[in-house]
């Protein structure tokens, strides 16, 4: 019966600090997931829109000369003012917009597509991976 | 703000020596052992601190006008051994964050200075600076600047648009002026005749509604709202709204 006690005041000890360091740890894990982005799409769904998928590139000038996919509108926050009217001219209501930039770890795309759908656009969507997952697929 | 100290933590030291040293144990029960044991392992102190920083987050709120924004986070070595700064890298190509050396001695100080291109970037932002040492080059110290910039002007939409064949009925745009902002609308005009404006002030100077009319939807057509303010009084700006037949 001691020994269960002292199992229990261990336990109790044990998750009392185990609490105190899941509050207050810098570096503490989410309990909970955050939840997905409904406005974040694959390729695989971008597939399956064939045809109807206007792409925005929202890297830097430089990089979306040096490649990017094809028939992709370049927009980013440097080159906004005179390349939305253009994006403009490309645009019509009946396209979904899907931007995208370097690689998963890459906020552009969310940001622009973001401050698309702040301009009056009733859906931009912004792609999952990048260019770096169009070109692991070995698209042109 | 506090200072924030970086630490290293080792694993739990030298247990196995004081293991030897317990004068714990009573009797049969071996509990208060067991129990200084398991309080060791949560209460070890870290080994020791290196880089302590002044602030490892910086809030900062743009003004009208700025094209940058500048944060400057401070650190000291106040460990026992030299410590060196292998990479500083930015979660934004739109930030760059400078380090004058690498290299600091114990006691040391540094800085590193971030930039922020603001472009076209409005609202709240929040970008990261990881700072990776050769002594702990698994653990990057993450520095965060978190900065609002307001948008003067909202225009909702910044855009209408008709599609061939469809209704020539008016499309609306709203334009306000963000509180806290010196400026006063004075006109909004459009580069084609053939979209028309009728401009109607909700309150004077500050708030509009422009109700945007194609003279027809037969073929495409393309127009720039232009929308004259009186600020800065020394260089006026003029924002833009788009309309679109397509």
């Amino acid at each position: 019966m001691t020994a269960l006690r002292q199992a229990g005041l261990i336990l109790v000890i044990a998750l009392g600090l185990a609490g105190v360091t899941a509050a207050i740890h810098p570096k503490r894990p989410a309990l909970l997931a955050p939840p997905a982005d409904p406005n974040e799409v694959t390729l695989a769904q971008t597939k399956q829109w064939a045809g109807t998928v206007l792409w925005v590139d929202a890297r830097p000038d430089a990089e979306f000369a040096s490649g990017h996919i094809p028939d992709a509108v370049s927009l980013n926050f440097e080159n906004w003012p005179e390349a939305f009217p253009r994006f403009l001219d490309s645009y019509s209501p009946d396209r979904r917009v899907v931007v995208y930039c370097s690689a998963k770890s890459c906020q552009l795309s969310r940001e622009i597509a973001e401050k698309l759908r702040a301009s009056g656009l009733t859906s931009a969507y912004y792609l999952e991976g990048g260019w770096e997952a169009w070109k692991q697929q070995n698209l042109p | 703000m506090g200072a924030i100290a970086v630490r290293q933590v080792s694993p739990a030291i030298g247990l196995s020596k004081n293991i030897c040293h317990l004068p714990f144990v009573v009797g049969h029960s071996h509990f208060p052992m067991r129990l200084y044991l398991l309080l060791s392992l949560f209460l070890a102190a870290p080994a020791f601190a290196q880089l302590k920083w002044d602030t490892m987050e910086q809030n900062v709120k743009a003004k009208p006008g700025d094209h940058e924004i500048v944060a400057t986070y401070r650190f000291t070595n106040i460990g026992k051994t030299p410590i060196t700064i292998d990479n500083v890298h930015t979660s934004c190509g739109c930030t760059t964050a400078a380090l004058a050396k690498n290299d600091y001695a114990p006691g040391e100080s540094g800085q590193i200075v971030a930039r922020m291109d603001i472009g076209s970037r409005t609202g709240h932002q929040e970008k990261s600076i990881l700072v990776t040492t050769r002594e702990n080059a698994k653990s990057p110290t993450v520095l965060r600047l978190l900065a609002d910039i307001p948008e003067p002007i909202v225009m909702k939409p910044s855009f209408v648009m008709w599609t061939i064949g469809e209704s020539p009925t008016p499309k609306t745009i709203n334009i306000k002026v963000t509180d806290g902002f010196p400026i006063k609308l004075l006109k909004v005009e459009a580069d084609n005749p053939d979209i028309k404006l009728e401009v109607s002030e909700v309150r004077p100077g500050v708030e509009l509604e422009v109700k945007v009319t194609p003279r027809d939807t037969k073929r495409p057509e393309s127009a720039t709202l232009l929308v004259r303010t009186d600020y800065p009084t020394d260089n006026p700006q003029t924002y833009y709204a788009y309309a679109r037949v397509r």
